[in-house]
């Protein structure tokens, strides 16, 4: 500790990182984490139905990596082979060499020769060249077996790595910012410090009103009709509608000074902006959070991002409540004041000095959420809501398994995945809690 | 202690009318047409471009009962040019087109003549037969053809609103009309709706577009829907009336609470077991902590607490519900597939039932007993270190009096606040399990509306859920005051 207190360079994030270190099972969860991101990132080149790389008729080409669709081969004769590379049968392609991946299949695509549910050791066979049944080459190996309709497992199992770790991943970052942003008002506030004038107090509740009214409801057709055409049109439109929105906010507050001469208008108001925080807490808390999430994914499209959104949008209230309870204690503090008497807007003071300082906590929770956001978006794949219908995730490769018990292969594999990932974030979530906060240790 | 009780129920009234919004938000804005949900099994497709007499009371019939024919909410944020009476227009694409419409000329006064001589024009055509007349001159099969194209552009020009679109749908009508003498008369009305477009055109009042203004309904959807309308077609909410089942068209509050049985039994259950599993288990590793079992159970715990609980049912439907490797339990339902003797005594039954409630129960209760022990493993460590337990300790107690007496008590305030947490996690993970195992309860029912998008039935469900979870939340809170005499709620 002595050594610590002489090293110039101390900061508690370097003291955090000591302690997570020493943390044995959270550094290696720290690992997996990074290895399971890895095998996201890669999945295009670790399980596909493409070689790699491959020489055809002389020409060399990267199905699996390219960025074109497909390819066109002169033949000796000058007649022009063009090759689809997603609907080409590679498998059967005189190929003059080819580098498979090392699982060689995509999780929607259907091997019939392997349907049925083959398990991982069990006889697999394969239509070679000449169309006998053969036994089938290791490179072609379903090495994790095949559900009902002949879909390899392993392949399903990789690419449902990038779903879960980006539902995981991004729902939680919402969700974060939420919480984080309400949280800090909630705790630096209270519910008597944030004073503001009547006139500014109800102009600007008339202006949200108006802000709305005039970037959402007038431009209502407008941001309709370019959803219709293209996302990044509707993004822009709605770039141009929030900032309508927030240039009307702007402009009451400059109104409200105009008002503020009136000696009535003038009297001081309290914003309780912890009662509103806390109460909204409390009322998304005692909301069923999986019905809640089950009922919103009804309404909203099947997709990916729909689920961040859902998880992202009820599962903040944990990190608020930590992030205000930490607030509370830092906006008496010593610096936090001498923030003010400089003179130091709030906004400056929260976001700049008393954020760094308070966030820790928010960190805790943030990695059991994510635990929380996976075990909820396998639980929902698992019942068939959320996602697409077509995409394969480990909740969706479970859920097969009901099916055919005997399947182990379809229960063990997809269910240890989810039972790793989140323990992982869970092992990771102890170790910054021990990390982060000393009083906890034990 | 009353008192609080009481303030506490109050409260719930804001967090309980926050939940119906949400609630009725999800159910308004979910897709597809309730009317023509209803519809879909009375009807059996009617001809396109016309509607049987008895279709168009049908649909009035559920309109009204469904409460569709009410403006959505108490007040709504409009443009001046909108009036107040646009909910009246049911079709979702014939008001998206007035809206079209009013946000290109905003207009409203010409835009309704136009709008209802269109609509006139095509009850007309709807009314009119054309074999009454001599059509020897014509072929018929060509006739019939033609005067259901005119209806079919009568009925979308009702959904249009784009002027080109509008004006060569007007004209192709025009050209068709004009080679039959005996549609003459729809001429007319033809010009009629022309010159009503082409009057929106001449007074056109944009700047009403850009204007804001509130508009107040006192009967609206959410309130008939909150406290009916005097048991015509509802009750209300508050009168445990949840509406009608799209699925079933029977009263959702019937199902439910044929169903809500087996949902309270296991859930009620399965905290129970955990508690009584948890705490002797959380007591024993913290008075060995460091030692092998304190070890060994921890992290069996913490593994326990990171399963999926579908994971498990799987696993363990898979070993003991399998014919190949152990066929122990029956792997789905509650009851014997067979049913009960007539004469069979409640032991019977029981007997009979039992091996139905085993897995299923496990898979209730593991999580929430793994999450308990170790909070109560907590709990007690840290009260252990407290000056009163050295205080006990020297006063010369045996240890099992100290941990059981004194430490025992205090270390179990965290776990009972815990159940505020651990009774909605419990509701909620209902609906995965009781659709694995078929229990026949509130979450399998969830399911299948939501698999069948009826929302009524989803919206009760979550309604009624989160009224279980506030009474948890109560209910800990008053534990937490009887446990704990430092705690006063006065």
């Amino acid at each position: 500790m002595e050594e610590e207190i002489k090293d110039k360079e101390f900061s508690f994030s370097k003291y955090a990182w000591k302690q997570f270190r020493i943390n044995k099972p959270a550094m290696w969860s720290l690992r997996l984490l990074g290895f399971l991101i890895v095998l996201a990132l890669l999945s295009p080149i670790i399980a596909n139905d493409k070689p790699v790389y491959c020489k055809y008729k002389g020409e060399t080409l990267f199905p699996a990596v390219s960025f074109y669709t497909k390819a066109e081969i002169r033949n000796p004769d000058e007649k022009l082979d063009i090759i689809q590379y997603d609907i080409a049968d590679w498998k059967h392609m005189d190929l003059e060499s080819a580098w498979w991946p090392l699982c060689a299949y995509v999780p929607y695509k259907s091997d019939f020769n392997n349907a049925d549910y083959i398990s991982p050791w069990g006889a697999q066979v394969f239509t070679d060249d000449k169309g006998e049944t053969i036994a089938i080459p290791l490179k072609f190996r379903h090495w994790l077996g095949t559900n009902k309709k002949g879909e390899d497992v392993l392949s399903g199992l990789i690419h449902g790595t990038k779903i879960s770790l980006t539902i995981g991943v991004f729902s939680m970052m919402l969700a974060s910012f939420i919480g984080v942003f309400l949280g800090a008002l909630a705790g630096y506030f209270g519910d008597k410090r944030l004073q503001t004038t009547r006139a500014k107090f109800w102009l600007l509740i008339i202006g949200t009103f108006v802000a709305y009214f005039y970037a959402f409801l007038v431009r209502g057709t407008i941001l309709q009709d370019a959803l219709s055409t293209s996302g990044f049109r509707f993004f822009v439109q709605l770039l141009i509608s929030v900032v309508i929105f927030i240039g009307i906010i702007y402009l009451f507050n400059l109104f409200s000074k105009i008002f503020n001469r009136v000696p009535f208008l003038n009297k001081k108001v309290f914003v309780p902006v912890d009662m509103l925080v806390s109460r909204s807490v409390e009322i998304l808390n005692s909301l069923p959070k999986l019905i809640l999430i089950i009922s919103l994914s009804v309404i909203a499209k099947p997709s990916v991002w729909n689920i961040v959104l859902i998880i992202g949008l009820t599962n903040w209230t944990d990190i608020a409540r930590l992030t205000r309870a930490e607030f509370l204690r830092t906006s008496q503090l010593d610096y936090v004041q001498a923030g003010k008497s400089l003179g130091l807007s709030e906004f400056r003071i929260i976001f700049r000095h008393a954020l760094p300082n308070s966030i820790a906590p928010a960190f805790i929770a943030i990695a059991f959420g994510i635990a929380g956001a996976i075990l909820i978006e396998s639980g929902l794949s698992f019942l068939g809501i959320g996602v697409a219908a077509d995409s394969v995730t480990w909740g969706s490769l479970l859920s097969a398994a009901r099916e055919n018990f005997n399947a182990w292969w379809l229960v063990l594999f997809p269910g240890g995945a989810i039972f790793l990932t989140v323990t992982m974030y869970n092992l990771i979530g102890e170790g910054l809690r021990d990390a982060l906060d000393p009083r906890l240790k034990r | 202690m009353l008192r609080y009780i009481a303030k506490r129920i109050l409260f719930f009234i804001p967090t309980l009318v926050i939940i119906t919004v949400i609630g009725f938000v999800i159910s308004v804005n979910a897709p597809g047409d309730p009317v023509e949900r209803m519809m879909t099994a009375a009807s059996s497709g009617g001809e396109i471009g016309s509607q049987s007499r008895s279709q168009v009371e049908q649909k009035k019939y559920w309109k009204q009962k469904l409460g569709l024919d009410l403006p959505v909410f108490y007040f709504s944020l409009e443009k001046l040019s909108y009036p107040d009476t646009l909910y009246k227009i049911y079709d979702k694409n014939e008001r998206e087109a007035l809206c079209r419409l009013l946000d290109q000329h905003g207009n409203w006064e010409q835009i309704s003549t136009y709008y209802n001589r269109v609509n006139t024009l095509y009850l007309s055509l709807v009314a009119f037969n054309p074999a009454v007349f001599n059509l020897e001159q014509y072929d018929k099969n060509v006739v019939t053809e033609n005067f259901n194209t005119i209806k079919f552009e009568a009925l979308s020009l009702k959904s249009a609103w784009q002027q080109p679109v509008i004006y060569s749908k007007i004209t192709s009508v025009r050209k068709l009309i004009g080679g039959y003498i005996f549609l003459k008369e729809f001429q007319d009305e033809l010009d009629s709706v022309r010159a009503a477009y082409q009057n929106i055109m001449s007074h056109e009042t944009k700047w009403k577009s850009y204007f804001p203004v509130i508009y107040f309904y006192g009967n609206n959807q959410y309130h008939r829907w909150l406290f009916g309308d005097g048991g015509i077609y509802s009750n209300g909410l508050l009168r445990g009336d949840f509406g009608t089942s799209y699925q079933t068209k029977d009263s959702v509050s019937k199902t439910i609470f044929s169903r809500i049985g087996w949902s309270l039994f296991f859930t009620v259950f399965s905290i129970i077991i955990a508690y009584l599993v948890s705490i002797p288990l959380g007591v024993k590793a913290a008075r060995n902590r460091g030692g092998r079992f304190d070890r060994i159970s921890s992290v069996i715990l913490f593994g326990l607490y990171s399963l999926p609980n579908f994971f498990v049912a799987i696993l363990l439907l898979m070993l003991f519900a399998n014919p190949d490797v152990l066929d122990i339990f029956p792997a789905s339902g509650v009851k014997p597939n067979e049913g009960f003797d007539e004469d069979a005594t409640i032991f019977q039954k029981i007997r009979l039932t039992l091996p139905h409630l085993i897995i299923p129960m496990i898979c209730y209760s593991y999580s929430s007993f793994a999450f308990l022990s170790r909070i109560m493993r907590g709990s007690v460590i840290e009260n252990i270190g407290l000056d009163y337990i050295r205080t006990a300790r020297a006063k010369g107690l045996t240890e099992k009096a100290v941990v059981w007496k004194h430490a025992f008590k205090n270390s179990l305030l965290p776990i009972i606040t815990i159940f505020a947490a651990v009774f909605p996690a419990a509701v909620g993970g209902s609906v995965i399990l009781e659709t694995i195992f078929t229990i026949p309860g509130m979450g399998l029912e969830a399911y299948n509306a939501i698999t069948t998008q009826n929302y009524p039935m989803i919206i009760a469900v979550l309604t009624i859920t989160s009224v279980f979870t506030l009474v948890g939340y109560l209910v800990s809170d008053i534990l937490y005051a009887a446990v704990d005499p430092r705690i006063s709620y006065s």
